[in-house]
């Protein structure tokens, strides 16, 4: 079994993808920080100062002239009513949201890429992982040898798991390396506030705690790491299924792109939250934004993606264990 | 050789397997175990932003005037006021502008109190305000529906808060020169216009009547300058002031402030 996982990890190396997805993560987390950077000049100009009170206080009072604005939807205002409290929170217990330097970078860079970013970078590496041998035909090759064929397919999984851990952990090693070298690489130990919760449109803080930055980082990390399993899983159901990569590369996208758009539209589908892909963006829950569907709780998404995962796992070993190879 | 590159990574995944998974397990004890003790008590003083010297900060406090609805430039009268200052001066201006569309007068009580507001005013030079126009028109529901009574009461309660702010400004900052800029009478072209204007100048009377007790506080007159073609200078909304009427506003205003 060690060999075979052994040789799952020499065909993803010998295919150069995995320094393709470093490449990209590289690309991209240079430009957001540059982004980043410029944004920080340009509060500094408009400011004329650093102090992060003059900017939070600024952030709130703009968040509540964007509040009264007649033109928003009612899921957007709950959001930024919350916002508002929270960071009025934060400003009431003096403590900077947005510490400056990299750790403050990477935990908002894992808030953004979750929904999103993550999953498409572990898409590179699952969606081809079962189809590509098939047309390239060395799956006869590979069903061909005295290995039982669920162990096949299981040393492929597993290989894909370790893949994803090591992608995931390579992204927060970039992205502190690359913006420690523009915002400096202390901060670690910057207080942060996790366990807001929203009930209603009103922040409750009667759970708040204050925790350092390194345990909330490795904790988003953590949930980041969990919804990479989950999309690559379901990646590689259908890289079983399907018999080409990109047929299964593009209903992949589509889910992930629909799952983005209905966020904003579904608080009033409530059976929307039983979709995987409503369920993606688990570090608002340890930030405390609202979630799509009012009563979705982290339980709650990590279950249903759970249930997702084990049954897109099922419904891969049974259709591979018997497919018909020719 | 590949080999080993191969198993090296192999080796870095699983650590990184582990690591995650460690995270994620952690993330649900944290988030499901509900803990005693919530926030510790932030011991650390607030450090004073320190006063810097070079340049004159100006603080704009107050409704959707200070917001600049509909400007169409999105400046307001604090943007355009800015402009003038800068050509009458050499000095470094510095704004800060936290005005919010619709605030009444206890809403701007209520944001005066907290801390970094008045880290701000401690600092500021010139501080702008526009206050009470949504106490009295409510969008335009006590005019239409005029009632003496009513109106004297929302007088008497945005006077309170008034000088409850002005309070607060004063013990924060003696020295900081305040600008109040008044109502002006947005429905003067309609028919019962002399009910509104009374009511206005009533108002404006009132508000400057309280400035007197206090020292370095400018009434900033507006209702003069939308005496006439109240139209030209109003915005769609017939309510706020266009570009124009900001201008007017803004320049009004800059000639008054001197340091």
């Amino acid at each position: 079994m060690n060999k075979l996982i052994f040789n799952e990890m020499l065909k993803i190396i010998r295919k150069r993808k995995l320094i393709v997805v470093v490449a990209i993560m590289v690309v991209l987390i240079s430009l957001f920080t540059y982004a980043q950077f410029r944004e920080v000049q340009r509060q500094i100009e408009k400011l004329g100062d650093v102090d992060w009170r003059t900017t939070l206080q600024q952030q709130i009072v703009d968040t509540q002239n964007r509040l009264t604005s007649s033109g928003i939807s009612d899921e957007w205002k709950a959001q930024l009513q919350i916002r508002v409290q929270q960071q009025q929170y934060y400003l009431d217990n003096n403590i900077n949201p947005a510490e400056p330097g990299a750790p403050t970078f990477v935990r908002s860079f894992a808030q953004e890429s979750i929904t999103l970013f993550v999953p498409l970078l572990i898409m590179i590496i699952a969606a081809d992982i079962v189809s590509s041998e098939r047309s390239a035909g060395t799956v006869k090759l590979l069903l061909t040898r005295p290995v039982k064929r669920w162990k096949i397919l299981l040393s492929k999984y597993i290989a894909l798991l370790l893949s994803i851990s090591i992608i995931v952990v390579l992204m927060g090693v970039l992205a502190y390396l690359i913006s420690g070298v523009v915002f400096g690489f202390g901060g670690w130990n910057a207080p942060v506030l996790t366990g807001f919760t929203s009930i209603g449109g009103e922040l409750n803080t009667s759970n708040v705690q204050l925790i350092d930055q390194w345990q909330y980082i490795l904790m988003e990390f953590g949930l980041v790491w969990f919804v990479a399993i989950v999309v690559g899983t379901l990646s590689f159901m259908l890289s079983v299924l399907l018999k080409s990569t990109s047929a299964s590369m593009g209903v992949m996208l589509a889910a992930l792109i629909a799952g983005l758009i209905l966020s904003n539209l579904v608080s009033s589908w409530q059976s929307a939250k039983y979709l995987f892909m409503i369920n993606l963006d688990l570090t608002g829950y340890i930030a405390g934004s609202s979630p799509p569907v009012p009563g979705m709780t982290l339980l709650f998404s990590i279950g249903v993606l759970s249930i997702w995962a084990v049954g897109a796992l099922l419904i891969s070993f049974s259709v591979f264990v018997r497919q018909d190879v020719y | 050789m590949k080999k080993t590159y191969v198993s090296i990574i192999s080796f870095l995944s699983i650590g990184a397997f582990l690591v995650m998974l460690f995270g994620f397990l952690w993330t649900i004890q944290n988030q499901l175990v509900k803990k005693e003790t919530t926030v510790r008590e932030q011991t650390q003083v607030v450090e004073e932003p320190e006063k810097r010297n070079e340049g004159k900060i100006i603080v704009a406090l107050g409704d959707s005037l200070t917001r600049g609805t509909g400007d169409e430039e999105g400046k307001g009268y604090i943007g355009y006021l800015i402009e003038e200052l800068e050509e009458k001066t050499d000095e470094k201006l510095t704004l800060h502008n936290y005005g919010v569309k619709g605030y009444r007068s206890e809403q701007l009580l209520s944001q005066v109190k907290g801390e970094t507001i008045q880290n701000q005013i401690k600092n500021a030079d010139v501080i702008l305000m526009t206050i009470g126009g949504n106490d009295l028109f409510q969008g335009g529901q006590t005019l239409v529906s005029p009632d003496k009574e009513a109106i004297a009461l929302i007088k008497e309660q945005y006077l309170n808060n008034l000088k409850e702010t002005m309070d607060i400004i004063k013990s924060t900052n003696q020295d900081a020169i305040i600008y109040l800029v008044g109502l002006y009478n947005p429905f003067i072209d309609l028919d019962d216009a002399a009910m509104t204007t009374k009511v206005v100048r009533d108002w404006n009377y009132s508000t400057n009547q309280l400035l007197d007790q206090y020292s370095n506080s400018v009434f900033v007159p507006t209702f003069d300058l939308f005496q006439l073609k109240v139209n030209d200078y109003l915005f769609s909304d017939k309510f706020h002031p266009n570009s124009k009427g900001y201008r007017l506003i803004a320049e009004r205003a800059a000639s008054l402030i001197t340091w």
